[in-house]
């Protein structure tokens, strides 16, 4: 019944879980992502968070930050539900149901270092939660104009009709996606990576990279 | 119909370029915030173009993450500004002192006629006025208590529609009477918002 029409990207499904005509699936590429964020969402729930050491610069003197108490139960949480949206973003198989778990991980990714205290960290967040919500407008609206284009927002009958969806909702797609997934670019600017707690840093990089990795195979089997 | 679709398109997306231009143009972080809410405004217009029901039903979890990620922004804002004071002076005018009780309590049985969402929030809105013009310590748990235990009986009344549906009548008068309790009990939740400790 359900059946990919090009199979070259991600391979044959292996499993198809249909709730009405929203239709999740794994095929082995998705499979993969799909574990690679299982597995690091357990290890976020299950490990303890590192403690940072700043060195006072010309002096013997260190820094240690801890994360702890209330802190690191919101930040735990967060990572968590990150994973949950990576998860489910990876197996989607809806262009609409993918747009909005992509965003969900962008609120995830600004909840994870929101707690931190410290201004430089809190204003690297908010910069990045400004790109988020901007890049929520090429996502949706490269969806509502699939949607209004093919009457159809399923990736399984996008993919029947094959060269159907046009060439600029995927680019409006792929943009907004691109400005969702812009964190790790602030990590390389070193000031998200200044807050303390690593599984739950890692986080923003895992979400990104999977996420990036599925719309890959959204485009090239849509 | 394509036509007229196309002419929307147009004018929406002129409307985003004029966003974007102005977010890269301002400075002011709290403005640009503003400007981004704005920007998400026209996002929900490009899915609206399309115009059927399912258009409608992907606006509400648009519109939900795009509250949510403003309301994430703000908290930070508040936070890096270290704007979490509560205010020094609140507004007083004296109609405040004498007005929400009669106000609140003409609103509140209108909304027990018209029961259901409208009613809940026709009598929230009496009651934000009430805990607005009212300056006294209000006992958020017991809001709470019965805000959580209305969702739960809505909840109740969905399960006998769909498992005992002969008793339609008794499920729609419960899910419209905790539906009116849960919708006033958030709402006059709004009222109580001064910026004091864990509120």
């Amino acid at each position: 019944m359900f059946e990919l029409a090009s199979f070259n990207v991600g391979g044959h499904e292996l499993f198809v879980l249909p709730f009405g005509d929203i239709v999740a699936y794994f095929t082995p590429y998705t499979a993969t992502l799909f574990l690679f964020a299982l597995i690091f969402t357990l290890i976020c729930i299950f490990s303890k968070p590192e403690n940072q050491v700043d060195v006072a610069f010309g002096t013997d003197a260190i820094y240690a930050k801890e994360v702890t108490g209330k802190d690191l139960r919101f930040r735990r949480f967060m990572s968590i539900a990150c994973g949950v949206a990576t998860m489910g973003a990876v197996t989607s198989g809806d262009i609409f149901n993918f747009t909005l778990f992509v965003s969900m991980v962008g609120i995830c990714i600004i909840g994870i270092v929101a707690s931190v205290k410290y201004k430089q960290v809190l204003h690297t967040a908010f910069n990045y939660g400004i790109i988020s919500m901007l890049a929520m407008i090429p996502l949706f609206g490269g969806a509502a104009i699939t949607l209004a284009s093919t009457g159809t927002l399923s990736i399984w009958e996008l993919s029947a009709i094959a060269p159907a969806m046009p060439w600029i909702a995927k680019a409006l797609i792929l943009v907004g996606v691109m400005g969702e997934g812009i964190a790790p670019f602030y990590v390389a600017k070193a000031e998200l990576t200044r807050a303390p707690g690593a599984p739950y840093i890692l986080m923003i990089h895992v979400s990104s990279l999977l996420m990036f990795l599925r719309i890959i195979e959204i485009m090239l089997t849509v | 119909m394509m036509e007229e679709y196309t002419i929307g398109l147009i004018v929406a997306l002129i409307a985003v370029i004029i966003t974007f231009v102005a977010i890269f143009r301002e400075k002011n972080d709290i403005h640009r915030l503003i400007i981004a809410d704005l920007a998400e405004v026209s996002a929900l217009a490009v899915i609206a173009l399309i115009a059927t029901d399912l258009a409608e039903a992907l606006i509400i979890p648009g519109l939900v993450v795009g509250i949510s990620e403003l309301l994430a922004l703000s908290e930070i804002y508040l936070v890096r500004e270290n704007l979490n004071r509560p205010v020094k002076h609140p507004f007083r005018i004296e109609v405040l002192d004498t007005a929400p009780t009669i106000i609140a309590a003409i609103l509140v049985l209108y909304g027990i006629v018209l029961s259901g969402f409208t009613g809940g929030v026709v009598a929230g809105t009496g009651m934000v006025f009430y805990f607005m013009g009212k300056k006294q310590a209000e006992r958020f748990a017991l809001v709470e208590t019965v805000s959580g235990y209305a969702w739960a009986f809505w909840i109740v009344a969905f399960f006998i529609f769909m498992v005992i549906p002969e008793y339609w009548f008794f499920a729609v008068m419960l899910a419209g009477g905790a539906i009116f309790a849960k919708v006033t009990a958030k709402m006059s939740l709004i009222g109580t918002m001064r910026g004091e400790k864990d509120v």
